[in-house]
């Protein structure tokens, strides 16, 4: 009980932090908080799948883009508010994140992540074939379109009066500390469990009781889920959908930003939502000559998973113990 | 479990706090990105990733701006370009030209490259009446909705334009032509198809077979042997650089000599030295493209003022660039432009100014086009660049012939 305190205390001061952030930050600096969240979205949601089930996946920016489409197209064809195309992306998201799952029961280890790689290939491929249903290449442009709450008028929420950029740090940041919980809450328990079981040992997993197809493709339409979730919010952050915004290297930055946060945590993820966000942006800042920002983000990259192998997690685990004197 | 209530109310404090915080900004008088002393503008281009090729326009645009700098500004402002790197993606594009005109108060968005990188920020620019100056993208429709977008404009011709001036050539100088035609599948290879067919203009020259790749594809060798049985005797080339030289290569390797036309995003000199496969491959020899700005690998501008002081410009500017490459050339005849449309804002430049001088322009000495090519606009018409030459690929490189051909879209 008194662990559980702690925590609740912790992520108590988490959630007073992430609201008074936006307080000392210049306004644009919310909107990249704001992506900082909808990256964590989506690294919890891979995290379940390849921290806690063990199962590989370079094609989560695939389940992105399919709940990216969902809410642009719900919202330009057929005049849905942009709040509620967020469950409809997790739905749709999930059930494709389910069924892929099935196939993938059959696959483990390298060949599972490059059938998901596969996916994150296809998928642009994909979304410009059916061009009337999706756009095509041209995309579809949220901005000014009347179902999107955002836009250069202030958004009212209970009495305040929002920007543009602090509104979508709000709706962001509430998604994604609501589904933090709904994560932590299912991975304590019992289905948390046979997550890990599956991840640790397959074979005893199957002989304590765990139905391996049962886990495996829950997993997979949880994180896809999310995965959905968090695509949808990018889609209404940059008001904009086209086959190139969710590129296959989006699908590697997920799994960087897992392996930055920490596999098989949740605390961690943050960092490397964050990591995902700003190293770009920071690559940049070093040098602009032509090819410059890649190889700048490939050596700070190396060196981070050098200096830390486990983790922020990992690193935070450690300070935690050094406070506790062991 | 106990401090649940405590974990509410801290909520709560914090949500207050933060709402709080959202109080307006203070407005400095005059349009963002103006000082007595400065000028600010912005824009992105892939400076990584599959297109960083193209980056070479901002490195043009920005020498060039550091150029007229050296020489005391415009109206006694230092011109700053800020460009930032997209990787190509619109998302980030979206997201960087936020901070552009938000965090680093641009007075407007510049030369940022790409179609669809364009189009993804074009309503949030226009809502906000931020200008979005010289759009580095033939799409048609920068131009065309003028009327919906007045603070849009692109610069060079539109890929309709290139495709009308090609077929009116074929239709000239190669009456009988059966034409096979490769094109990318999206907006690009289908206004340049459009317009090839508009330039033909139903006379007994015609296309005759038209096969699309994606984008994402990894090579068009069988589009090609598709385009071969055809039967047709002259290629059109509306391909990104990557796919015209494979298309070059596959027609090599199949045997097939087709007289072949290109448009310019796929003809620039160093795209024709590869397709050549080190003068093995005798197709490229004769292909015919458009041409607007001076090529610096021709020898017929050897000699040429402007291009001598390109090179200058670039050596000090730009240290390590290199002089070769055409995309320098394009950024500074866009900055020469961008220079000459500030000029005419006078003292206190305005967004709004800067809107209306765009609606006139007519600048008919930018040095770095080929000469007799004017910039000009009308109130409705976004499309600065219209006229083209034609240039056909010698052993020595391109040589540009023939006399200049008008668009009137």
């Amino acid at each position: 009980m008194r662990r559980t305190a702690t925590s609740a205390g912790l992520f108590a001061a988490l959630v007073v932090a992430i609201a008074v952030l936006p307080k000392f930050l210049t306004d644009f600096r919310a909107q990249q908080f704001a992506y900082v969240a909808v990256y964590l979205v989506a690294l919890i949601g891979l995290n379940v799948l390849t921290g806690y089930t063990g199962q590989m996946s370079l094609g989560h920016g695939a389940f992105m883009a399919v709940g990216g489409y969902t809410t642009a197209i719900l919202m330009t064809d057929h005049g849905i508010k942009d709040l509620w195309t967020i469950p409809a992306a997790a739905v749709v998201a999930g059930a494709a994140g389910f069924l892929f799952g099935l196939p993938a029961l059959r696959l483990t280890g390298l060949y599972l992540a490059l059938a998901t790689f596969a996916i994150a290939v296809a998928t642009p491929a994909v979304i410009k074939k059916f061009e009337g249903f999706t756009g095509g290449g041209s995309g579809k442009n949220l901005f000014g379109v009347k179902e999107l709450t955002g836009g250069i008028a202030p958004v009212h929420v209970l009495g305040w009066k929002l920007n543009f950029n602090n509104w979508l740090y709000y709706l962001c940041w509430t998604v994604a500390l609501v589904l933090y919980v709904v994560a932590w809450l299912l991975l304590r328990g019992r289905t948390g469990r046979a997550f890990r079981a599956v991840r640790d040992s397959e074979t005893a997993a199957l002989s304590s009781g765990v139905s391996l197809a049962r886990y495996k493709t829950l997993a997979f339409g949880v994180s896809a889920a999310y995965a959905g979730v968090a695509g949808s919010l990018f889609a209404i952050a940059t008001t904009y959908v086209n086959p190139d915004t969710f590129p296959v290297q989006l699908s590697i930055f997920l799994l960087v930003g897992v392996v930055v946060g920490g596999l098989g945590s949740l605390t961690g993820l943050i960092a490397g939502a964050i990591f995902i966000e700003f190293l770009p942006l920071w690559a940049q800042d070093i040098s602009k000559s032509p090819g410059a920002p890649g190889v700048v983000y490939g050596v700070i990259l190396i060196g981070v998973i050098f200096l830390l192998p486990t983790g922020a997690a990992g690193l935070l685990r450690r300070v935690a113990s050094l406070f506790r004197g062991r | 479990m106990t401090r649940k209530p405590i974990v509410f109310v801290a909520l709560a404090v914090a949500l207050t706090l933060g709402a709080s915080a959202l109080a307006g900004s203070t407005r400095a008088t005059g349009d963002p990105g103006i000082t007595p002393t400065s000028i600010l503008l912005g824009g992105t281009v892939p400076l990584s990733g599959v297109a960083s090729a193209y980056s070479a326009v901002a490195v043009g645009a920005s020498a060039y701006f550091k150029y007229v700098n050296a020489k005391g500004g415009v109206g006694g402002r230092q011109i700053n370009y800020k460009y930032l790197d997209d990787t190509y993606n619109p998302a980030q594009t979206v997201q960087l030209t936020r901070q552009l005109v938000e965090q680093d108060k641009v007075f407007a968005i510049f030369n940022t490259l790409g179609t669809e990188t364009n189009l993804a920020i074009r309503p949030y620019l226009n809502q906000l009446k931020v200008p979005q100056l010289f759009a580095a993208s033939g799409d048609t429709s920068f131009g065309a909705d003028a009327a919906t977008y007045p603070q849009t404009i692109g610069f060079f011709p539109s890929y309709q334009a290139e495709g009308w001036a090609l077929g009116q050539y074929m239709r000239k100088s190669h009456p009988k032509a059966k034409i096979a035609v490769i094109a990318q599948n999206d907006s690009y290879g289908r206004d340049l198809l459009v317009g090839l067919n508009r330039g033909l203009g139903g006379g007994v020259a015609k296309v005759v077979a038209a096969q699309n790749y994606e984008v994402t594809a990894s090579d068009v060798g069988s589009q090609i042997a598709k385009l071969k049985s055809s039967g047709a005797d002259t290629l059109a080339i509306f391909a990104t650089p990557q796919f015209a030289i494979q298309s070059y290569v596959f027609a090599n390797k199949l045997g097939w000599k087709p007289f072949v036309i290109t448009n310019a995003v796929s003809s620039a000199s160093n795209i024709m030295l590869l397709a050549s496969e080190g003068g093995q491959n005798k197709t490229v020899l004769g292909s015919v493209s458009v041409v607007f700005l001076k090529d610096p690998t021709d020898p017929k501008w050897s000699k040429d003022p402007a291009i001598a002081l390109y090179r200058t410009i670039l050596a000090r500017y730009a240290k390590g660039a290199n002089a070769k490459d055409v995309y320098h050339v394009y950024g500074m005849a866009v900055a020469y432009a961008t220079v000459n449309l500030l000029k005419r804002l006078g003292k206190n430049p305005t967004r709004a100014g800067l809107i209306a001088a765009v609606d006139s322009m007519n600048i008919t000495d930018d040095p770095f086009l080929l000469p007799g090519i004017a910039i000009k606009t009308g109130p409705g018409d976004h499309f600065p660049l219209s006229q083209m030459y034609f240039q056909q690929y010698a052993k020595t490189g391109w040589k540009q012939f023939g006399s200049l051909v008008s668009y009137k879209g």
